[in-house]
């Protein structure tokens, strides 16, 4: 269990390592869904498996979204990956900023854990459940948002719709 | 438009009004004014001109910033009091908070900015549907909330909105602009009533969106956005555009017809509260509404003279508009007086 996490806030620390290391933005998206999957497990094992998963649902289908599009407007024929040049010297530079960090502030406690030591375990705590019981008993108000969201999606056409005698025009 | 798309919009139009009216939990009602604003931007902006695409956009932001409001103001609630119904409205922040969003969304005096500009915007069409289907969701909400209002503020923005209403009117040209400071007007008086007698806002509310619906179907039916040709478009339906003269003076509540009777009624109730400066202010302000409803039924009505027209006929085929909505309506912005015991009962 505590390995796990530790696991899991390693692999946060390297995901945003990764992120952060100025990579081509195709990569830096797949930094960033490590990132958030390490820092989702590491929030289960707080004990707030249901927070968690919303954050993971929310955060990889939303944000992913606009990272697609601007992966898709960056793109770019010879992307840099973390062999480049150029990020290699990121990676390394922050590596040793957390090792340093790591050294100095963070250190090893007395019983060897890394200051981790009121872990709850896999447990769904109260004050979550309530979110979930909203959505069991008022489940149909799950269908008007999703009514809305189509809805949403046809005025976006409606109001998209036509080039150039359409609503959006380019100003000229 | 495409029909599917028609066809959801327009279900939506629904859903979402009847969603907020039979809800008693304040995220189902938020949830409908939000299905009901999000539903009515395509038809606003469906010619896709300038203009009814800045109308929608303006609709769009003042609808949204009150929502948003709205929403604060339960939540507000919600998080001081623990109760979401929306019949307990009992944090004082929350219930002026709620006043000013709800006064928002109807245009009322200091929120009515984008009314007449949003309306000057639209077809006619979409003008009925703004100024009448538009308004029933936000008045169900105040009538639920009314008992828990802040009755010195919305007295104050009720007079403000009649005032505002009458004066906006007097130096306009385009029948829209005048159709919205007279909703202004009209939606003033039943802010005034509401804290006293939330009974005559419902009858108020009735009888408003009769004679609005009138005129608005009898501008559409002559298809005439502008005083200068309300002049000339007799010859189209010269029994409608007759008739208009009493929908015009309904509308400035004069005493056989309809329109009078939320007035009477308001005025009535006023003074029996000791409040006779309030009754007497809004009588006054009625007058300055009532200047340009008559200025609209002299160009309509009152300058065909009879003789020889020396001035051509608008040309002109017969026309194939449906009229039984219009003529159902006009029947009742008129006549409706008598059986007012009835109503009130």
């Amino acid at each position: 269990m505590i390995y796990m996490v530790s696991f899991f806030m390693v692999g946060l620390v390297l995901g945003l390592v990764a992120v952060a290391s100025n990579p081509s933005p195709y990569y830096a998206a797949l930094g960033l869904v490590v990132a958030a999957g390490a820092g989702c497990w590491v929030i289960v094992g707080l004990g707030s498996s249901f927070l968690s998963l919303v954050l993971f649902l929310i955060y990889l289908g939303g944000m992913l979204v606009v990272f697609a599009y601007s992966a898709a407007l960056t793109a770019e024929p010879y992307p840099e990956a973390w062999g480049s040049w150029s990020v290699v010297g990121y990676v390394v530079a922050y590596m040793v900023g957390v090792v340093t960090w790591y050294v100095v502030e963070g250190g090893v406690e007395e019983d060897g854990v890394v200051g981790l030591a009121g872990l709850e375990g896999y447990v769904v705590r109260g004050d979550w459940v309530g979110v979930s019981l909203m959505y069991s008993w008022g489940g149909w108000m799950l269908f008007v948002g999703g009514w809305v969201l189509l809805l949403t999606l046809f005025v976006v056409f409606e109001l998209s719709r036509g080039h150039y005698s359409g609503s959006l025009r380019a100003l000229e | 438009m495409n029909p599917i798309a028609l066809s959801m919009i327009l279900s939506s139009l629904a859903l979402g009004t009847i969603l907020t009216v039979s809800s008693n939990h304040w995220f189902l009602a938020w949830m409908g004014l939000e299905i009901n604003t999000l539903a009515i931007i395509p038809l606003m902006a469906q010619n896709h001109h300038p203009r009814a695409v800045e109308a929608s956009t303006k609709y769009f932001l003042t609808q949204a910033a009150a929502s948003a409001l709205l929403l604060f103001s339960a939540l507000n609630n919600a998080w001081f009091t623990g109760e979401w119904s929306i019949m307990n409205l009992t944090n004082s922040i929350s219930c002026t908070t709620m006043t000013i969003a709800i006064c928002m969304k109807l245009g009322l005096a200091p929120f009515h900015f984008w009314l007449p500009e949003v309306l000057q915007g639209l077809n006619l069409t979409t003008g009925l549907i703004l100024s009448t289907w538009q308004k029933l969701a936000p008045m169900a909400i105040l009538y639920q909330i009314s008992p828990s209002m802040n009755t010195s503020l919305l007295l104050l923005i009720g007079l403000t909105s009649t005032l505002i209403g009458g004066w906006g009117g007097l130096n306009q040209t385009q029948l829209r602009k005048i159709l919205a400071f007279s909703s202004i007007a009209h939606l003033g008086w039943m802010a005034s009533i509401l804290p006293i007698m939330p009974q005559l806002m419902i009858l108020n509310l009735i009888i408003y969106l009769i004679m609005t619906s009138t005129l608005f179907l009898t501008l559409k039916t002559i298809s005439s956005t502008k005083i200068s040709t309300l002049a000339t478009s007799w010859p189209k339906t010269p029994t409608t555009t007759a008739l208009t003269l009493l929908t015009l003076l309904s509308l400035g509540g004069l005493p056989p017809l309809s329109g009078f009777m939320p007035k009477w009624l308001i005025l009535q109730e006023l003074t029996n509260q000791n409040t006779p400066i309030l009754a007497t202010m809004l009588a006054l302000s009625a007058l300055l509404s009532l200047f340009f409803y008559l200025r609209l039924s002299y160009s309509i009505t009152l300058t065909s003279s009879p003789n020889t027209s020396n001035s051509p006929l608008t040309w002109r085929h017969n026309s194939k508009q449906p009229t039984t909505l219009l003529s159902l309506m006009l029947i009742s912005s008129f006549f409706l007086l008598p059986i007012s015991p009835l109503m009130m009962s």
